[in-house]
């Protein structure tokens, strides 16, 4: 073999091993550049998750910036899901999730503390020419419709909640979260503690395994799919309601009564939310006691780490968001301000940041 | 493709000094070479490594299971693998009729003075981003069908299996639509260069004897281009299976089977596409990269497979 | 045409029939060809309808409005296009060209074969899988970035790159090889002084017809730099970055008009960098290949 092509293989061999070590994956030891956990500018926060609280979030986003604090909060809307896969990667400086950490997620995470910092209505909206809004539904009727067992909007179930209602006899097409979603988990743990039935063929969770229907990214998706098609039902925020003057449903309490998704419904949950030995607040399916409380309400969570390079940075925008300026955008947008007993109590979370 | 070096004619003893600039260009030359077996490698090997907790809990079991239940935590790729071959095979069979009969008016039947302008038409086609095609799908194609093709489809079609159901915007029917006009211009532009490098003479032949144009073609040109269209074909099938982002704006991502051709459905490149960035459990997301691994190895079968027929055929020219 | 005046074809009712199906045969090509033309038509004219009320200089220089807000535009993610497309260049091009150098003067037959095979299978796998490998190599433990992002574009534009060049290289006559080695150069002056200056032309044109390809690719960002859509201009590659085909994935299923019309507007941002690069492609290969015919 000639010395020259013996020389330029030789060559070309340590090129390589060159690149292929600089560019290896799983290296612990440098991250050259710096990242939005890393320690880099404390000017940034980036954050991601829920849909659920975007608009809420937004609002802090373009206020927050105007403040003495001048800081640059960055978020991004993926769903829950991507939200815990972000935060436990370490990729964000704080995680949105409506639904809680699981017991698997919390492990993975190495010390994550979530934080209920808003809490709001799920809603069920509908598409269906010549229905009219606000009709009455119960859970397990909603139950049925999106397992498939209840198929068309003038089924008796229904006519049987709305005596007197026009209903068409268009086809019901169920809509439903195809990401990682909180607010799916709020839905189907409503479902679940409801009726028997969703409890033993589907259940509770972010990406529950819907047995028909159509799947869309987001809160924003399941909206337009709804919107797109005559008869269709989902369930989302209501803050996407609202701003998309879409027509909405009333649900059934354990009290029997039907109250009108918003604020007041939504606070006379909150009263009487169970709290769980993880931290976080379960508020569907409040019992009977309370008359006029939404049956679907759910807290919406940021999940952050409690030891952060950020940690000052982080602690004074959590402090702004569930302190009155921050909570005080809420209202208009549906999400009712947190309760003052939940305020304290995320102070002291708040307060076991640390770096 | 030339049979040996541009430089094999100039005698050895010229070739054989030894200069620095040569061994480092050659080296650095040589480096971009092994980079790219070092990439492939690479890339089966992360692929892989992800779905490696969903290849040892399920085994080959994932591939003719239909169920993706993440409260159970259990998956299959049945539907999914479904839902691709569906889509692919509408996909092919709309598309490689229009796409040859494409190449066959590029290359004999237009005038000289369309052929350019029509030709860079048909590739401009290929050349648009998938995500414009699919929100040209979300907001134009799907309410269009929706409104009107579809429930005509039903009124008329209804008694066909699997062509009665009930009109959605989302649905295997507009995904189907979406990849035909991905895969035409793929299969017409190279079935444009199969006719035309059907040698002339033959071409003439035919006609001097008698016979028609489309007679000349199916009896002369189509069987000596029929190797290069199976090629053809294998390459728009790839392009089919792998289209992740347009088809998961269109189809409507449904967990389960759909039981008509207007129903909601996934595939495996768009479930991958939906769900890949935020799962509810961690065998979840090895699920989904096992659906990468079985779209890699779809694609290194189709994609071998065609470049051993075009092989076979410039070999085949060459020696003419 | 066909068999017209044809004086071998009998005039016979078989013959008329014969030539009538041939004739049928010919007007469902050309309509066939007339259908994919229309469909392109169709298409371009529809975006380009649809983004004509969001067309205008906000769009390009502010960010996107808050929720449910009108206005706004998508300036974060132009600048994040440019900057990804910018850097996924910067790797390919050297790459690609490298590799074509190297299939072209060094290489033995086979294993110049065995590498344009691996060319064509890499471009034939699908982005959304590159973008789980670059996902998995790169973004597990460190996070999304638009250098990631890069990346994958990379290896989508590395075989257009690679493959384009070596043809263009091939196409240098061997007379400009033969003179430099006689008058004594290196192997390597002959390909960078000589070969590589006449090639330009063609590698131009092939990377301009990679980058308006990569432009366009939404699955190889899909899990690399796609968090961060609405918001502020960045242009720091280490972290995710905005992107055209990003916010037309995430702006197309929004039920708000504003967001919708923001979307076809980006469309057709990408298409018109799309054709003009395929014309400019086009007009520049031309080109190429005439000056390559006078220096033979």
């Amino acid at each position: 073999m000639n010395v020259r092509r013996a020389g330029s293989i030789a060559l070309a061999l340590v090129a390589v091993a060159a690149a292929s070590a600089c560019g290896s994956s799983g290296g612990t030891t440098t991250v050259t550049k710096s990242q939005a956990g890393g320690g880099g500018d404390s000017k940034v926060l980036v954050g991601a998750g829920s849909t659920f609280v975007a608009p809420l979030v937004q609002q802090w986003e373009a206020d927050y910036v105007k403040s003495p604090a001048a800081v640059t909060v960055t978020y991004g809307a993926i769903g829950s899901g991507g939200g815990v896969d972000q935060i436990t990667a370490r990729t964000v400086d704080f995680g949105a999730s409506d639904a809680p950490l699981s017991a698997d997620q919390a492990a993975a995470c190495k010390g994550c503390i979530q934080i209920p910092w808003s809490l709001g209505a799920v809603a069920i909206t509908y598409n269906v020419k010549g229905l009219q809004n606000k009709i009455h539904l119960t859970g397990p009727v909603i139950a049925d419709m999106f397992m498939g067992k209840v198929t068309s909007w003038n089924d008796p179930e229904i006519a049987k909640l709305n005596p007197g209602v026009s209903l068409p006899d268009t086809h019901i097409t169920p809509v439903y979260r195809s990401d990682g979603s909180g607010t799916s988990f709020a839905f189907t743990d409503w479902l679940t503690k409801v009726s028997p039935d969703w409890a033993n063929n589907v259940g509770t969770s972010t990406q529950p395994p819907f047995p028909t229907g159509t799947g869309a990214e987001h809160s924003s998706g399941v909206v337009a799919a709804v919107q797109a098609t005559d008869g269709a039902v989902t369930y989302v925020d209501l803050a996407y309601v609202q701003a998309n003057d879409l027509q909405y449903a009333l649900l059934q309490n354990a009290a029997g009564n039907y109250p009108e998704p918003g604020i007041k419904s939504v606070i006379a949950a909150a009263k009487v939310g169970t709290s769980n030995p993880d931290g976080s607040i379960s508020l569907v399916n409040p019992p009977a006691s309370a008359a006029d409380a939404y049956p679907d309400a759910t807290f919406t969570y940021v999940i952050v780490p409690q030891s952060s390079p950020k940690a000052s940075t982080l602690k004074d925008f959590l402090k702004y968001a569930i302190g009155p300026t921050g909570q005080a955008f809420g209202p208009p947008l549906g999400y009712p301000k947190l309760p003052s007993s939940i305020v304290a109590s995320d102070q002291q979370l708040i307060d076991k940041i640390g770096s | 493709m030339t049979t040996e070096t541009p430089t094999s004619h100039i005698p050895l003893s010229a070739r054989r000094r030894w200069r620095l600039g040569d061994v480092l260009l050659q080296g650095i030359a040589g480096a971009a070479a092994l980079g790219l077996a070092a990439l492939m490698v690479l890339l089966v090997v992360e692929v892989v490594g992800q779905a490696h907790a969903a290849l040892s809990e399920f085994g080959l079991g994932f591939l003719h299971t239909s169920v993706w239940n993440t409260v159970k935590d259990t998956y299959g790729a049945l539907d999914l693998i479904f839902g691709t071959l569906v889509t692919a095979a509408v996909a092919l069979l709309i598309a490689v009729p229009l796409a040859i009969a494409i190449g066959l008016f590029l290359s004999e039947l237009a005038p000289r003075a369309l052929r350019t302008p029509v030709g860079t038409m048909v590739e401009l086609l290929a050349a648009i981003p998938s995500v414009v095609l699919g929100l040209w799908g979300i907001l134009v194609l799907g309410p269009f069908l929706n409104e009107h093709v579809e429930p005509f489809m039903i009124a008329h079609l209804g008694f066909v299996p699997f062509l009665d159901g009930f009109p959605s915007p989302v649905g295997l029917l507009p995904a189907c639509l979406i990849l035909t006009l991905m895969v035409v211009p793929i299969v017409a532009s190279i079935s444009r260069e199969l006719f035309t490098s059907v040698p002339g003479e033959l071409k003439q032949g035919a006609l001097a004897l008698g016979a028609t144009r489309w007679e000349m073609v199916r009896g002369v040109a189509m069987p000596q281009v029929s190797g290069g269209l199976v090629a053809a074909v294998m390459l728009g099938f790839g392009r089919a299976v792998g289209e992740a982002i347009a088809v998961t704006q269109v189809i409507g991502g449904s967990l389960t089977r759909p039981d008509s051709i207007y129903a909601p459905a996934d595939t495996m490149a768009s479930r991958l596409a939906a769900q890949y960035a935020g799962t509810a459990t961690s065998l979840q997301k090895s699920s989904l990269a096992y659906l990468a691994v079985i779209l890699l190895v779809i694609s290194l079968l189709t994609n071998v497979a065609a470049q051993v027929i075009v092989r076979r055929i410039q070999r085949r020219l060459g020696h003419r | 045409m066909s068999a017209v005046g044809n004086p071998l074809v009998s005039r016979g009712r078989r013959a008329r029939r014969r030539k009538l199906t041939g004739q049928i045969m010919e007007v469902l090509a050309t309509a066939a060809a007339l259908l994919a033309a229309a469909a392109l038509a169709i298409v371009i004219i529809t975006v380009a309808k649809r983004a004509a009320p969001a067309l205008n200089v906000d769009f390009f220089t502010q960010n996107a409005a808050p929720f449910g807000g009108a206005g706004g535009g998508i300036e974060n993610a132009i600048v994040g296009t440019l900057i990804i497309t910018g850097i996924a260049t910067a790797i390919a091009l050297p790459a690609g060209v490298l590799l074509a150098i190297f299939n072209t003067e060094f290489a033995p037959r086979r294993l110049a074969d065995l590498i344009s095979l691996t060319l064509n299978v890499l471009a034939g796998v699908p982005t959304i899988v590159i973008g789980v490998f670059i996902f998995a190599l790169v973004v597990v433990g460190r996070g999304q970035s638009a250098f990631a992002g890069s990346l994958g574009l990379s290896i989508v534009m590395l075989p257009l790159v690679a493959r384009a060049s070596e043809e263009v290289l091939r196409l240098v006559p061997s007379h400009l090889r033969e003179g430099g080695m006689a008058l004594g150069a290196t192997r390597a002056r002959t390909v960078i002084t000589v070969i590589l200056p006449t090639a330009i032309g063609g590698i131009v044109t092939a990377t301009i017809v990679a980058v308006a390809r990569a432009a366009g690719e939404t699955a190889p960002l899909l899990f690399t730099t796609s968090i961060f859509v609405g918001t502020a201009v960045n242009t720091d590659p280490s972290q995710a970055m905005a992107s055209i085909p990003m916010v037309i994935f995430s702006y197309s299923e929004s039920p708000d008009p504003h967001a919708q019309q923001q979307a076809w507007a980006a469309a057709l941002v990408l298409v018109a960098v799309v054709l003009v690069g395929s014309i400019a492609g086009r007009l520049l290969s031309l080109r190429t290949r005439r000056q390559i015919e006078q220096v033979r």
